[in-house]
């Protein structure tokens, strides 16, 4: 186990182990295997569309509740072609269903396995703004489907999610207690308060940043929406602000460190990076030595920032002074 | 390892069958888009019936009563919560029956009354014809903790505090919502106003606290048209720019001795004036186009570009009297004057592309590229005439025209950046998915050196990572559900020392449904990161475990109990040069324990009105190198009057200490009041 955790001179061995699972398994998979469950019989008469009067007769609540929900687009519009057939335009067609009012003779979406419930989703929503970073999402990739946060039949002031901040909030930390739990830290973005949501920064549906950050205008971090005086261009630029991104200074869930910082003090967060000593690996990392003339004993020199105050970028000073 | 990686993208796909006939339902699924069907009567959404009320909503609002002991700065800091008269909560809906101007419009607003998070959000549609929404929030930033300033300085005490607010306004319109050609345009605002305590540094020799006005503001503006086609190809096209302005001030007038504590040669550096301007001003294009494709049924494909180019152009000006130092050249003098300006140019593409390949039912291919690049031109701001008059010492020198040219010219900072990433998926069965994928990182970046740099003005740096990921997805019923997360990289090339370098990652989550009323979840999260190298030595290891619990017997109708539990632990180490410069470790050590509770009761009822009762909170409790402890309990209850009155009071309590910086603890009591009206 120990082994296992090594880091990866490692990572090419977990992967070796990784992509022989999947081909062993996708080999399995693709065979007809004696003790497998064998499909279902192809049915004699294949069920057909009875449009969504035929469902509103014992699903009258349902009905009724869908009138006022967004999808209710679906049943009025000709635009995707399920005009009077929202209910099987997701369901699939419901002769069967309507003769035996048995649950087996249905598609129930919530049942499928993630990949296929989504999959009825993005019949539609594929193609939209929202889902471009869909295919890197993280979700997308852990199976997290569509309906684990969209109620497809609700309505409501919130339609199929939750809008108001704390009710985001709220359904994020039902997988993400992990996270949440940083919240309740003291030096926090302003989330249990209401003021701000998950989707403030990260973007569910999935962006081509990492942790599906939110990107804003010119595909910056979704940081700069709010810390817009933070975006530079500098005409000196503090080079891990780009390169590495705010996470490497500041914990943004939350800290027990005064202004989200990574270290308990100011000058541990520059110094680990600024004692840029010439080393004999491979390539030389970036940073700096500071001068010795900072007595790291006095209070003075002990907040890095009381002097370098600039330190997301200056446009005036080298040194981030001014 | 690409062959390899190949190899076992494309054997699979030989060892599987021809898929199957699209099955009757699919068949289905298909024809309603093909043939056309008798085109429904159109049909309005529905109207409220005459029984609806058009208008239905709440209205929260009361009294905040405060009491706090302990260091308020340290409260405003952390809580920042005020007394006085609150609107805590406005939530309305409309819904014009005659549908003139909407068919529906949705607002709310929170934390009005001077609170430290004002919001506020309209959204209205037209059904067909537009879909707008409008953003806003105030929100305070407030800082003023002695062990980030030096409060050991005559006037440090408050230094690198702020008490600002910032502002986000965004608006957002779509016309023609649903329709194959959707054109939209949007304004977001983002501003800062406020006052802080800066620090105007004088040459090294010391640097003096000095009061500031903070002001700054961004204005984005955008507009584009979503183009969709078939249900199959989906275009957006983008144009959008920015403009940018800051223009902090600070002033000051009086004696000011600054942080240094000791006299320099005899004589004592003091600041009895100051201006300081700056007059930044920034502007940005940008174009951005995405699509996305269905071409077929078995493959998604999606791509972005985006151009921007932003740049800003630099006015500053300090005027400063006092007695200060050079001490390069051992000249004392009694005045100076700064004028800079300087400009930078930021041409900026970034592009991504990927598509989503399913050549059978139980395997999924996904690919996906990345590419990033910046190139920062910057001219310096040069500092001509820094001009130096009017010396204390016993030859008063009179110095004019001495520049300052502490950089080349002009200088640039490129930075590359690219991604590729490959993930197979693999539904094993119904119940089981096995993932497997590689991602491959790569860039370099030449930035401005340090001023000690021995190599040249300019540093070069490259990133050269490779990772491994695997994980799976388990779903043996609907009540049971795992998933796991495994990432390992090694790293040829990093970019600083406490980059990510030979890590690994994993995350365990896992859901139970033990009964219909009570569900656990638990969380398990490690990352483990390595840079042996020499000067280096770099240990970092975080666990997370958390449990929660959320019990709603029968329905939730008399009891919600929602619990959570997390214990955290984070150890760093690695070298660093500390005191003058002597090789030193630092360490930082964090065990964490959170927890955090409510539980909803519904009290016996009256009269058909059933009051509720909130209790619960938070606790974090920290050991390490930074001790400290919060604890935020609370307890709510809620007496309805009538059936659309109910009266709320709410206490809450926040404590904070912590072991080594005693004087930032506080402890308070927010205690509330108030009635809310539902219609």
């Amino acid at each position: 186990m120990i082994a296992l955790f090594r880091p990866v001179e490692n990572a090419r061995g977990a992967m070796l182990l990784a992509m022989a699972a999947l081909f062993t398994a996708a080999l399995w998979g693709a065979q007809d295997r004696p003790g497998a469950p064998a499909p279902p019989p192809a049915p004699t008469q294949p069920a057909e569309y009875v449009g969504s009067q035929a469902c509103q007769l014992c699903h009258e609540d349902i009905f009724n509740a869908f009138q006022k929900n967004p999808h209710q687009l679906v049943e009025t519009g000709n635009k995707h072609g399920w005009a009077t057939r929202a209910c099987e335009s997701c369901h699939g067609p419901g002769s069967k269903h309507a003769d035996s009012a048995s649950a087996a003779d249905i598609r129930q979406p919530a049942k499928l396995k993630p990949a296929d419930a989504d999959k009825i989703c993005l019949t539609c929503h594929l193609n939209q703004p929202t889902h471009v970073g869909r295919i890197n999402s993280g979700h997308a990739r852990n199976q997290v489907s569509c309906t684990a946060c969209h109620s497809i039949h609700a309505n409501g002031p919130n339609g199929l999610v939750a809008r108001k901040p704390a009710d985001i909030n709220k359904l994020c930390a039902g997988c993400h207690a992990d996270v949440w739990a940083s919240f309740q830290r003291p030096y926090k973005h302003r989330l249990p308060e209401g003021a701000m949501s998950c989707v403030d920064c990260h973007n569910p549906h999935g962006s081509f940043l990492p942790r599906s950050i939110q990107t804003v205008s010119a595909n910056e971090p979704g940081c700069f929406k709010c810390h817009g005086d933070k975006a530079g261009p500098f005409t000196y630029e503090h080079p891990p602000v780009r390169l590495e991104g705010c996470t490497a200074c500041h914990q943004p869930h939350g800290s027990a460190n005064p202004r989200m910082l990574t270290r308990h003090e100011v000058r541990f967060v520059c110094l680990e990076c600024h004692s840029n000593l010439p080393t004999p690996t491979p390539a030389p990392t970036l940073g700096t030595v500071p001068p010795a003339i900072h007595d790291l004993r006095s209070p003075r020199f002990q907040n890095c920032n009381l002097c370098h105050q600039k330190v997301h970028g200056s446009y005036v000073s080298r040194d981030f002074l001014k | 390892m690409r062959y390899l990686l190949a190899l076992i993208l494309i054997v699979p796909a030989l060892a599987q069958q021809p898929e199957p006939p699209a099955k009757p339902d699919a068949q289905a699924a298909a024809a309603p888009a093909k043939t056309e069907s008798p085109a429904p009567a159109k049909t309005e959404s529905p109207a409220p019936s005459a029984a609806e009320d058009w208008l239905t909503g709440s209205v929260d609002f009361g009294y905040r009563w405060v009491t706090d002991a302990g260091n308020f700065q340290a409260y405003r800091s952390v809580v920042n919560l005020g007394q006085g008269p609150k609107l805590t909560g406005l939530d309305f809906t409309i819904q014009d029956p005659k549908k003139r101007l909407f068919d529906r419009l949705d607002a709310r607003a929170n934390g009005w009354g001077g609170d430290p998070y004002s919001t506020a959000h309209v959204d209205a549609r037209k059904l067909g014809v537009y879909d707008f929404s409008f953003d806003y929030r105030n929100i305070a930033y407030f800082n003023a903790l002695p062990s980030y300033s030096n409060p050991l300085a005559p006037a440090g005490f408050d230094e690198q505090a702020f008490d600002t607010r910032r502002r986000n306004t965004s608006f957002n319109l779509d016309l023609r919502p649903g329709k194959q050609i959707i054109p939209y345009l949007a304004f977001d605002r983002n501003s800062g106003y406020g006052h802080g305590i800066d620090t105007w540094v004088q040459d090294s020799n010391d640097e003096f606290a000095v009061p500031t006005l903070l002001r700054d503001s961004t204005n984005n503006y955008r507009g584009g048209v979503r183009m969709e086609w078939c249900n199959c190809v989906h275009i957006t096209l983008e144009v959008g720019g920015t403009t940018f302005k800051d223009d902090d001030l600070a002033s000051y007038g009086g004696t000011n001795y600054g942080d240094r504590t000791s006299s320099l040669l005899g004589q004592t550096l003091v600041l009895n004036s100051l201006q300081q301007a700056y007059g930044i001003r920034g502007s940005s294009i940008y174009t951005k186009a995405l699509a996305t494709a269905r071409p077929f049924s078995w493959l998604n494909l999606y791509g972005q570009f985006l151009y921007s180019e932003p740049k800003v152009d630099v006015h500053y000006t300090d005027s400063a009297t006092g007695n200060f130092a050079l001490l390069s050249s051992l000249l004392f003098y009694s005045g100076q004057q700064n004028l800079g300006t300087g400009t930078a140019n930021q041409p900026h593409t970034s592009g991504n592309a990927g598509f989503e390949l399913r050549p059978f039912r139980r395997l999924r291919i996904i690919e996906s590229w990345m590419t990033d690049r910046y190139h920062d031109a910057a001219s310096p701001v040069a500092f001509p005439p820094a001009t130096i008059t009017g010396g204390l010492s016993t030859t008063p020198p009179v110095v004019t025209g001495l520049f300052f040219l502490d950089t080349p010219p002009n200088y640039s900072q490129a930075v590359n950046y690219n991604q590729q990433q490959t993930d197979v998926l693999f539904d094993l069965t119904s119940k089981l998915t096995l993932r497997g994928g590689y991602r491959y990182v790569w860039g370099d970046a030449t930035v401005l050196a340090g001023q000690l740099s021995q190599s040249g003005p300019m540093a070069s740096g490259q990133l050269s990572r490779n990772v491994g990921l695997a994980g799976l997805t388990f779903r043996p019923s609907q009540k049971f559900s795992v998933n796991l997360d495994y990432e390992g990289a090694s790293s040829d090339r990093i970019y600083f020392r406490s980059s990510l370098n030979d890590y690994y990652k994993l995350r365990a989550r896992a859901r139970y449904q033990l009964a219909a009323s009570l569900m656990l979840q638990a969380n398990f999260q490690v990352l483990n990161n390595q840079n042996p190298a020499a000067a280096i030595q770099y240990n970092f290891g975080s666990r997370d475990n958390s449990l929660a619990v959320y019990w709603t017997p029968a329905g939730g109708k008399r009891i919600t109990l929602m619990g959570e539990y997390d214990r955290s632990s984070l150890s760093s180490s690695i070298d660093y040069l500390g005191l003058f410069l002597s090789p030193a470790v630092s360490y930082y050590r964090e065990n964490a324990h959170t927890a955090s509770s409510t539980i909803d009761i519904a009290l016996p009822g009256y009269a058909g009105l059933t009051p509720k009762l909130t209790a619960g909170g938070s606790l974090f409790i920290s050991s390490g190198t930074r001790p400290s402890r919060y604890y935020q309990p609370l307890m709510r209850l809620s007496l309805p009057l009538r059936k659309r009155v109910s009266w709320n009071t709410e206490w809450k309590y926040y404590g904070y200490g912590e072991q080594f910086y005693l004087y930032e603890g506080f402890r308070a009591h927010v205690f509330m009041t108030g009635l809310r009206l539902t219609k």
